[in-house]
């Protein structure tokens, strides 16, 4: 039997069976660096959550307790002895709102014209939008903060929400842009014009239904990008009952409120994650794809 | 039919680009243009606005406290880039891999996206706390330190090089990392499996099939990540900013808060707009060598 084995198939083997146990260390030395990879990621969230159901006496235990004697649910309850948080919670869900809206009715119009029509000026437009997606935000602050200033608008929901759609705008046109082109087949819309449809019935009826996860997706992206900022918001909002969520936490921060009533700062903390993380879940499922259409290319 | 079409598009696009103008391209110029004027907002009013030439510039260059903090920009900017990189594609290799429970993992990856900035710096600062840290608890338990360390407030330095530094530059790479590993995730799976799987047969080792397969098709897409990592790197604040407001003694301070700080702390917004002029040639430097590789590309 042995003699009809080829040699080379032998030798091979060999070879083989040698990087397989270097694959072995390899794939140990992987799993190794990635449960401490996890742990880095997940300690600081365990951390908020198990603070958040302690007491504060308990958070400053020496040496720090890990797993709470009991869930407590006071802090959320106390928190508003704090700050106002569910009314921060609303004006931040009220401004990421409209302006996501606001974002992705205005960038969904210009994407489809940018990725269907040529037109006189169309480099030039698209060369802008690139530019102002690459300007750093610092750059711009503090005359955007004038021209607010001069336009009255200080101190309002309107120009918070005109800023957070004029910020994710560029980035919204750019992934919408990717997604007509690569999801959407122009060959169903050039038969409506050829049956006699107007351009604006053609894209508002056919169009726009069917690019609904597209628009999902940049809704969900610009609600989380207005969510999440701070120093525009601080900026912006000065009277104490119009702060939303992100101004409200850093303030305490900076106040070091965050150590005199650590419970409840940890529970407003969880609860200025929260809606974040229903956005998140319920846009998890297609934002890889969304992401890979849009601008990988 | 022709002029129709066009005047459709127009109005399409109008919305968009006229909100782009006012609130990017506007303040963008006129950003620069208050880096070449004496604006002092204390004293706007009997003083106006006098054009000054590089005179700010040169303030602010000749400010040890903006060289510190230029210096410290782009050390924490390479720095988070580099760990956000390598970190990503062990992940997002992770992620990527077929096993029982990879959804789960998938998703535990992916947990700090949905921590807003401000909320992760904030959490960051109680875990880091000199006496409370869970961190100090840890080391201290297996005997790797004698005290405990302080995190935020440690003063020794090597060159621009320091704790706090250290730090702030962790939590940066603790936010940041999800967007990147999905970036990653989503080049990986761009991939073509057969082409494993004929390496495999051939006998590639998997440290090969990454070296000789996965990494040189990730090249476009790590070139884009790197680029928006230095321009995003360059230009941030709110971390540094929550954690330390650039302290102690200006060793986690970056240009974007040292111009915050001009602004809103001192109300000179002519230094203000110098310093971000600063970090804006930084920027444009990186867009500038990253066209001109995608140029060069598609000759």
């Amino acid at each position: 039997m042995d003699a009809t084995v080829n040699p080379a198939v032998r030798q091979g083997q060999g070879i083989f069976s040698r990087y397989r146990r270097v694959d072995t260390i390899t794939k140990l030395t992987v799993i190794a660096a990635t449960v401490i990879a996890l742990i880095y990621i997940l300690l600081p969230i365990f951390w908020m959550l198990k603070s958040s159901f302690q007491t504060a006496a308990e958070i400053k235990q020496l040496p720090p307790k890990w797993i709470p004697d009991q869930i407590r649910l006071d802090s959320y309850q106390d928190i508003n002895l704090l700050i106002p948080i569910w009314r921060y919670i609303f004006n931040s869900i009220y401004v990421s709102a409209a302006a996501a809206l606001l974002a992705t009715l205005i960038g969904t119009s210009a994407a489809y014209v940018l990725s269907r029509f040529r037109f006189p000026g169309m480099t030039l437009i698209l060369v802008t939008i690139l530019v102002t997606q690459l300007i750093p935000p610092i750059t711009r602050v503090f005359p955007l903060y004038a021209l607010i200033q001069d336009a009255g608008l200080l101190n309002t929901y309107t120009g918070l929400i005109l800023s957070y759609a004029g910020f994710s705008l560029p980035f919204s046109i750019l992934l919408l842009k990717g997604y007509f082109e690569s999801s959407c087949p122009p060959e169903i819309e050039e038969a409506a014009l050829v049956d006699g449809c107007s351009y604006i019935s053609t894209f508002l009826r056919i169009i726009l239904p069917i690019s609904l996860p597209g628009l999902a997706a940049v809704t969900i992206f610009t609600f989380l990008n207005a969510w999440n900022d701070f120093l525009w918001a601080s900026l912006l909002l000065n009277s104490s009952e119009m702060k939303t969520i992100q101004v409200g936490i850093g303030d305490l921060t900076a106040e070091g409120g965050g150590t005199r009533y650590v419970s409840m700062f940890m529970a407003a903390c969880v609860l200025a994650t929260v809606p974040a993380l229903i956005m998140f879940i319920f846009v998890q499922r297609w934002l890889v794809s969304g992401l890979t259409s849009g601008s990988v290319k | 039919m022709e002029l129709r079409k066009n005047l459709f598009c127009y109005l399409m696009v109008a919305p968009a680009l006229l909100i782009t103008l006012a609130l990017g391209i506007v303040p963008m110029v006129t950003s620069l243009w208050w880096s070449f004027l004496d604006y002092d907002l204390i004293q706007a009013e009997t003083a106006g606005e006098t054009f000054v030439g590089w005179r700010n510039y040169q303030v602010v260059l000749s400010d040890q406290r903006f060289v510190t903090s230029l210096v410290n920009t782009v050390v924490m900017t390479v720095m988070v880039m580099a760990l956000v990189v390598a970190l990503g594609l062990l992940l997002a290799h992770v992620m990527n891999a077929k096993y029982r429970g990879r959804a789960i993992v998938r998703t535990l990856i992916c947990a700090p996206w949905f921590v807003p900035p401000v909320v992760a710096a904030a959490i960051w600062v109680w875990m880091l706390d000199t006496d409370r840290s869970p961190i100090n608890a840890l080391l201290m338990d297996w005997g790797l330190i004698d005290g405990n360390l302080r995190f935020l407030t440690d003063t020794t330095d090597a060159g621009p090089l320091s704790l706090p530094l250290a730090s702030v530059v962790a939590v940066r790479v603790w936010n940041g990392l999800p967007f990147v590993v999905i970036f990653l995730l989503a080049g990986m799976q761009s991939i073509s499996r057969s082409l494993y799987e004929a390496a495999s047969i051939d006998g590639a080792s998997l440290i090969g099939r990454f070296r000789y397969i996965t990494l040189p098709l990730l090249k476009p897409v790590l070139g884009v990540i790197v680029m928006l990592l230095l321009i995003t790197g360059f230009g941030h604040f709110e971390i540094n900013f929550i954690m330390t407001g650039g302290g102690p003694q200006d060793m986690t301070n970056v240009a974007a808060v040292y111009a915050y700080q001009q602004a809103f702390n001192f109300f000179r917004f002519d230094y203000a707009s110098a310093a971000s002029g600063v970090v804006f040639l930084m920027t444009s430097v990186i867009c500038i060598f990253y066209i001109r590789a995608q140029i060069r590309k598609d000759k």
